[in-house]
């Protein structure tokens, strides 16, 4: 930024109501805590370090955005408390009670859709409760709930084939949420939809999350994603992955696409681009390559 | 190449062009028909090589054998003999330089070519009229036999083969543990287990199932194993943040999710049966078209020959085919044929106890 651009406030200035609600944030439970969490992964000679000693927590109904460069461990981080990956060191718990595999209270939305093709929308939201061997018809109802809150009523009898990306993305998010998790996971969900379809998921995003009592963990590596959905934004670096901060964000809620100007915002973006772009190296190239999956 | 706006104002100046454009798929009607000329260029040849004389013909059918007491080197040309052109021709020449009556004959194909009228005659008379000698198997019945060794086959090698593939396919445990012996086993060709078979299982069907089932199963176990383990992986950790443990992990994302590739794979061991059923049908008690085939040949009455391979291709093409038909519904989530589906829910809704719940 030139020295004539427009005063931006500090990211670290809360508005009032803002402070307010981290205050009433932090009177809630604890859902997922993540203590001195670490992951190497045995590489030509030395181990590559992919997370090295991440601590935070998140509490009830919080929506916490992961934000770093490519190679950074975000990905891991998220399969490490999915229990799809094991840590080398630290504990991972939901409320308390520590991870030792996948489960039902992490349910997770990945970024390639993972929809079963051969069920229909309906059948894959109730594959979660069918797992738990609940009852059909009380199942299949809830089931047609949850369609509705993502807008898909009219497509519960199709295939995932027959949808478009944002719409595979929305049964992905009811089918995640009918299973009544803990905690949803959501690992650079909106990263395959192109920028139109993906600003309106963001916007449906929010307001799944209004609607319904659920505490989001979400993956990305977009900027204005990360602040326009999150309360925290926990920023990696990389090699070896660590947090460089965890910042609150100060834009008030209810959000809407205007804040995308506000000095809130932009103050935020800012501080978060320099946060990025002190670990982004000319020698990252080398990190995307290494990047697989 | 034609410039996009070419072929969007409709100029049709390259018709070769579009049918042989790389990776272009065809239209409907060029599929049809040249799926038609598939089956029309063979049959075409066929028809030429065993009508238009001067094509091939390097015998001939001696009709009159001229006049036989001429001695000479080639004096055993008799009437109704298929001789090679230039015995006629050199007989001819003894004939004609003694100034005796000369062989008369046709020109025609080795007995084991025959013209389609004559297979297609040969298929008509074998299912029509009983067989010469009392006691031989008429066509169909033959047919019949072998449908029936292939069927037990092939289902004995499904019914063990697909558990086990599933079993390899999923558990990399079981893969270490079975794959390397079958790998093994399979490398052995299923006829030479034809002596074994006899003597273990005795002289009728058992045996022929048996090479039947070993000539497919050891291929299957590997094949769906390898398609088991093309399910998605990433189906497999969506399920477990669903809450599906071990076992439904794969009795709801693993086998679902091979099954497609299963079926296309039966469809191509199916194939693989019929080509060991002509072995197995020949140890033990001969059976089968194989042994109709076989004794045809012995009877030189290739226009049998012909018209008992011409069917096994005919039912082989056939059963493909409806396999083919049957996939397009039973998994219409890949082929967006949901008429089966539709069918079965709305006769769901027709029931009253399910009509509460949608609304």
């Amino acid at each position: 930024m030139s020295d004539d651009s427009i005063k931006l406030p500090s990211y670290l200035d809360h508005p009032p109501e803002v402070a307010a609600y981290f205050a009433e944030v932090e009177k809630r439970k604890v859902v997922l805590s993540i203590e001195h969490l670490g992951r190497e992964f045995e590489g030509a000679g030395a181990p590559l370090v992919a997370l090295s000693d991440v601590n935070f927590k998140v509490r009830q109904r919080e929506f916490i955005s992961v934000i770093g460069p490519s190679g950074c461990g975000k990905s891991t981080l998220i399969r490490i408390v999915a229990g799809l990956e094991e840590p080398s060191s630290g504990i991972v718990a939901v409320d308390g009670v520590p991870v030792t595999g996948p489960g039902a209270d992490r349910g997770m939305v990945f970024q390639n859709y993972t929809l079963f093709p051969w069920l229909t929308v309906r059948k894959n939201v109730l594959f979660g409760p069918k797992m738990k061997g609940l009852r059909d018809d009380k199942a299949t109802q809830a089931a047609d709930e949850w369609l509705k809150l993502v807008g898909l009523s009219d497509f519960s009898e199709l295939y995932p084939s027959q949808l478009s990306g944002g719409m595979k993305q929305r049964v992905a998010i009811a089918r995640a949420l009918a299973n009544d998790p803990r905690i949803l996971l959501m690992d650079e969900p909106f990263g395959a939809l192109d920028a139109q379809t993906r600003a309106s998921m963001q916007t449906h995003l929010l307001r799944i999350w209004h609607a319904a009592d659920v505490t989001v963990l979400f993956i990305t590596h977009d900027l204005e994603e990360a602040i326009y959905l999150s309360d925290r934004i926990v920023v990696l670096g990389a090699r070896p992955g660590r947090i460089l901060e965890i910042i609150d964000v100060p834009v008030p809620r209810p959000r809407s696409l205007e804040q995308f100007l506000s000095g809130h915002f932009l103050a935020t973006k800012k501080r978060l681009e320099e946060l990025i772009h002190r670990c982004d190296s000319p020698l990252d190239e080398a990190s995307e390559l290494e990047h697989v999956g | 190449m034609s410039s996009p706006s070419k072929v969007a104002s409709g100029v049709t100046g390259e018709p070769l062009g579009r049918l042989l454009g790389v990776r272009k798929p065809l239209s409907a009607r060029a599929r049809f028909w040249v799926g038609v000329l598939a089956f029309a260029l063979p049959f075409l040849s066929w028809c030429a090589v065993s009508y238009v004389p001067f094509i091939w013909h390097p015998q001939v059918l001696v009709s009159n054998a001229g006049n036989t007491n001429i001695p000479g080197e080639y004096s055993y040309v008799a009437e109704g003999d298929r001789i090679d052109l230039d015995v006629f021709v050199m007989r001819n020449r003894e004939l004609s330089a003694a100034h005796a009556a000369l062989a008369q004959g046709v020109r025609v194909n080795p007995i084991y070519l025959q013209a389609p009228h004559e297979v297609a005659r040969a298929m008509y008379t074998a299912f029509t009229t009983p067989p010469e000698r009392a006691g031989d198997a008429w066509l169909h019945e033959s047919l019949l036999q072998s449908c029936k060794v292939i069927f037990w086959g092939f289902l004995w090698s499904a019914l063990f083969g697909v558990p086990l593939g599933v079993l390899c396919g999923t558990f990399p445990f079981f893969a270490r543990l079975f794959e390397p012996f079958v790998d093994f086993v399979r490398y052995m060709p299923a006829p030479v287990f034809g002596a074994l078979m006899v003597t273990m299982l005795g002289l009728a069907d058992e045996p022929k199932i048996a090479i039947i089932f070993i000539g497919t199963f050891f291929q299957m176990v590997l094949i769906v194993s390898n398609t088991t383990r093309a399910v998605d992986a990433s189906l497999l950790h969506a399920a477990q943040t669903l809450g599906a443990n071990k076992w439904q992990l794969v009795w709801h994302v693993v086998v679902p999710g091979a099954l497609p590739g299963l079926y296309r794979d039966m469809r191509i061991l199916i194939g693989w049966a019929w080509t060991y059923l002509v072995v197995a049908e020949l140890i033990g008690e001969k059976s089968g078209l194989s042994a109709f085939i076989y004794q045809q040949q012995r009877y030189r009455h290739f226009d049998n020959v012909y018209a008992a391979i011409v069917i096994i291709g005919v039912v082989g093409l056939c059963i493909d085919q409806l396999l083919a038909f049957l996939a397009r519904y039973l998994f219409p989530w890949e082929t967006g044929q949901t008429g089966l589906v539709r069918m079965m829910r709305a006769m769901r809704r027709a029931m009253p106890q399910r009509a509460l719940v949608r609304t």
